[in-house]
């Protein structure tokens, strides 16, 4: 906590600037002690450690600093970089210059300082030292003999007259002080020109030695800080041989002209001497001051550098991550603002920028999304659309198709998506009428048409109404076409049935009516007549009108089936197991005279399905009958019934196969099999097969003929189970599922 | 302000430590201190031996003004506690060198007083004899209660010209101090 508040606080710009002004005023300080001024002078020791601290505290700062930069260059953190180049240039813009300047100021300070000394001077100094010395000298000389005369006639007063005599000869003489001193130091008497009752100067050791050798002690002292005096002590002889000896001490002032003189040399020399003596550490003073500052200076400018190349790199910094998250799909980045120059104006751009993108990205996402529901919607109205879609591109490459077109082609369509449509031909031929007619369209640029296409695929001949459009342009597409298409087969079937319905219906009518009277007179012709001819015309007359009778009786049998084709009677729908009714059915074939041979093959799993027990068993018999009936000789007949119940992962539906050693059907009758009157066989009424089908569409269940490859034709048909048998699963629309089966049977 | 300046000037003496020593033999040393009871007021006497570097020697006899400074500090001494300061004072001496008159003159900065001498050893000799210096009034010093005295002298760098004083704080040359001399104040 205090450490974060600390870090703020140095990491400040105030405090930066702060700091250093202190350290300004710290070094002025400084510089300024070096020139002895009385109250720096005081602070000198201090403001050197204070100095010494601040410079130890940027050193610290720095190799901090200087360690995290080195670290995230290592690192590669961005910006790391730039702000290295920022330093180091920064560094060498500031410590260049300083330097130089460091180097010269040097130069200048020693020659500067050496400058003030001249021997001459020196010299001079001295000379008018030892002038001064001389003058003075000569002077204590005089004053020495004075102070002798006066000791002359001293040496015979007695001690009580004594302090008299001394102010008396002080007063002659103009002495500043005049004192005689016991042998052993003691005052004896003393006059002094000062009236207050100073105590006389007393003798030092030196003196005393000096007078004991027998020699006068002349001696010049300085008295306070500007005044000398001149002392003279002699020996007084004593009076008598056993008196001790007395000691004379006389101080002389010195007249006050020579006294300033005297002061102003001594003053002088002293200061000279002085700086003489300073001479080597002021000069260290000096650049040790002058280092100082320099150091202080170029730690201040490369911790600065640092300081504010971070500061200049963090903007950068921030923008150089925030390029990389846009560019990384993260438009959310905002950066801070650095303040308001061109840096900031960039980051403000750049967060525009970024906010305009995201905004930019959100619409485009949003357009998409709708876009994308669009499709959605789209596609499921298209899968679930019973007609077959198909959208070309402007090159007439196939572009999309729906579920329903693959399922009326019985094709992947996913397969052909890109390719024109004569390489999808190329690959399915059986679609070349399909392709031709829309190709042709397409390079007519037809704008609206309308074709029916017959299609000869291996389930049968399939009838497409085709309708086609071009698509307006868009972005996608360019004007492509799109090809809506109907299967049409089974609705035109179910037309021709309906129209071959009423035309049986009719001609039976209108044929049954006079067939009864036709016979009848034909009978009444044979009764009347008969007996009554010859015998040669009557066995004429009995053949024909027995003729007659046959033939209208085989006309009215033709009439009745053709009447039952038209008009069958409802369904009358109960569960049924197939097995049993195959086994009865064939069971009636068994005893036949005629030889034919029937094989069973059953499925024993087979569930109950939902029909008309009649009509299967007709159905049964129509195909069993039809298979001997393609047979050149019955006798070889050989059936094979198999059933079969057949598990999708959807529906559930039972197959029954019939399949005979015949010929095989025709190619030329494939496609109207199971068409009413359409037969090869010499007996056959051409229904059979019709009425089969018939019965197996009533049962919602589909039909279809193939030759086999040993030779034999073979018919399959499907019928649905229901969910009547209780082992089966419920099948909501059996119908529309058999319908897909049987298209994929087809 | 100068209690500040000394203790920068311990942190010097710290760094000066590190540095290798010269002018061995240049030290202050207190010989002998002893009490009296003189009119009610404790008096001091000692006997101090001052050596002076050659350096410092130099420097008086190029004018350089030298001040030597006396602390003595009375203690009241207690079993169960630090000891209790009582009185402190510091004697102050000018040493400077006349160079016309060629006399070595010692201030007593407290009293002003001037003594003009010779020779250095004599102006040493009279700086090393401290006769009378009044100490403590007998008024201060409780009767059943021990005291304690210390002493010690030492040269003020501090007072030197500044350019000298980097130096002086750096050179042992110049750090010329006696050790705190001990003892108890007699009655």
């Amino acid at each position: 906590m205090a450490l974060a508040t600390l870090k703020r606080l140095i990491n400040s710009s105030t405090a930066v600037a702060v700091l250093f002004m202190l350290l300004l005023a710290s070094l002025y300080l400084l510089s300024g002690s070096t020139h002895d001024s009385i109250l720096f002078g005081r602070l000198y020791s201090v403001l050197l450690v204070i100095n010494l601290a601040a410079i130890f505290l940027l050193l610290v700062l720095i190799g901090n600093n200087l360690y995290q930069l080195v670290r995230q260059y290592r690192a590669r953190v961005t910006g790391s970089r730039l702000t290295a180049r920022l330093v180091v240039l920064f560094i060498i813009l500031s410590v260049t210059p300083v330097s130089v300047v460091y180097y010269f100021s040097l130069e200048f300070l020693k020659r500067g300082i050496d400058s003030w000394f001249d021997v001459r001077v020196e010299d001079a100094l001295k000379d008018a030292l030892e002038l001064s010395q001389a003058s003075l000298g000569i002077r204590m000389h005089e004053l020495l003999r004075e102070t002798e005369q006066v000791a002359a006639q001293l040496h015979a007063v007695p001690d009580e007259l004594m302090a008299l005599t001394l102010n008396d000869q002080r007063s002659k003489s103009g002495m500043a002080e005049l004192t005689v001193f016991s042998a052993s130091g003691r005052i004896i008497a003393a006059s002094s020109k000062e009236t207050a009752g100073l105590v006389p100067q007393r003798l030092s050791d030196s003196t005393y030695l000096r007078i004991h050798q027998g020699q006068p002690d002349v001696g010049l002292i300085p008295i306070s800080d500007k005044e000398l005096s001149i002392r003279i002590a002699v020996a007084l002889q004593p009076h008598h041989p056993v008196n001790e000896k007395r000691i004379l001490q006389a101080l002389y002032d010195i007249p006050e002209r020579i006294n300033v003189l005297a002061d102003s040399v001594q003053s002088a020399f002293g200061d000279y001497n002085e700086l003489a003596y300073l001479r080597i550490p002021l000069k260290y003073s000096f650049i040790l001051t002058l280092s100082l500052v320099l150091l202080l200076s170029i730690l201040t400018a490369i911790w600065a550098a640092f300081f504010y190349a971070r500061r200049m790199v963090a903007p950068i910094t921030d923008l150089v991550e925030g390029t990389q998250a846009v560019a990384a799909g993260n438009y959310d980045k905002r950066l801070p603002l650095p303040g308001g120059d061109e840096l900031g104006l960039l980051v403000l751009s750049f967060n525009q920028m970024t906010q305009k993108i995201a905004m930019a990205n959100d619409a485009a996402k949003q357009s998409q999304q709708l876009m994308e529901q669009q499709n959605a919607y789209l596609e499921v109205v298209l899968a679930h659309l019973s007609s077959g879609v198909l959208t070309f591109d402007n090159k007439h490459r196939l572009h999309s198709s729906n579920t329903a077109a693959g399922h009326i082609l019985n094709l992947g369509l996913q397969g052909f998506q890109g390719q024109t449509l004569q390489a999808v031909s190329l690959a399915v031929p059986q679609l070349q009428p399909l392709s031709d007619v829309i190709s042709k369209h397409l390079q007519a640029h037809t704008q609206e048409w309308r074709d029916e296409v017959t299609l000869f695929g291996p389930g049968g001949r399939q009838v497409l109404m085709c309708r086609g459009t071009p698509l307006p342009h868009t972005i996608t597409l360019q004007g492509g076409h799109v090809v809506v298409f109907d299967d049409i087969t089974n609705l035109l079937q179910a037309q021709r049935n309906a129209a071959w319905g009423e035309v049986a219906r009719r001609l039976a009518h209108e044929i049954k009516n006079p067939l009864t009277p036709i016979q009848l007179s034909a009978e009444r012709l044979r009764r009347k007549y008969l007996d009554a001819m010859d015998a040669d015309d009557a066995e004429v007359l009995d053949r024909s009108t027995h003729t007659i009778v046959q033939q209208v009786e085989t006309l009215k049998e033709m009439v009745k089936a053709f009447s039952d084709y038209a008009r069958m009677p409802a369904l009358q729908l109960q569960p049924v197991d197939l097995n049993t009714i195959v086994a009865e059915v064939s069971e009636l074939y068994h005893d036949d005279e005629t030889g034919v041979r029937i094989t069973i093959q059953r499925d024993s799993g087979m569930p109950l399905i939902e029909a008309d027990p009649g009509r299967l068993r007709q159905l049964l018999h129509n195909l069993i009958k039809n298979g001997i009936e393609a047979m050149p000789d019955e006798r070889t007949a050989h059936l094979t019934l198999t059933t079969h119940c057949v598990k999708d992962d959807k529906c559930r539906y039972i197959e029954l196969r019939i399949e005979d050693n015949g010929p095989g059907i025709p190619e030329q009758l494939f496609e109207q099999l199971f068409e009413p009157y359409v037969t090869t066989k010499p007996k056959g009424s051409g229904l059979g097969l019709a009425i089969v089908k018939k019965i197996v569409e009533e049962h919602g269940g589909i039909i279809r003929a193939e030759n086999l490859p040993r030779g034999g034709a073979s018919v399959i048909l499907r019928l649905p189970v229901t969910a009547l048998s209780p082992d089966t699963e419920t099948n909501p629309n059996p119908d529309s599922e058999l319908e897909n089966n049987s298209n994929a049977a087809a | 302000m100068r209690q500040a300046a000394r203790s920068t000037g311990i942190g010097l003496l710290f760094a000066a430590l590190l540095l290798p020593q010269s002018g061995f033999g240049a030290e202050f040393i207190v010989r002998s201190v002893a009490t009296e009871l003189k009119d009610d007021v404790y008096q001091l006497n000692a006997r101090i031996d001052y050596t002076f570097s050659e350096e410092a020697q130099r420097a008086l006899q190029s004018g350089i003004p030298l001040i030597i400074l006396m602390d003595i500090q009375v203690d009241k001494q207690r079993s169960w506690w630090w000891n209790k300061e009582v009185a402190h004072l510091q004697q102050g001496y000018l040493l400077i060198y006349h160079a016309l008159t060629k006399k070595y003159i010692i201030n007593n900065l407290n009293s002003g007083a001037q003594q003009n001498h010779k020779s250095f050893t004599a102006a040493l000799q009279t700086l090393g004899q401290i006769t009378g210096l009044p100490l403590i009034d007998k008024g201060l010093i409780e009767a059943d209660a021990r005291y304690q005295i210390h002493l010690r002298v030492y040269l003020d760098i501090e007072s030197l010209p500044a350019p000298m004083r980097p130096l002086a704080w750096l050179s042992s040359d110049w750090r010329l101090s006696s050790d705190w001399y001990t003892w108890p104040l007699q009655p």
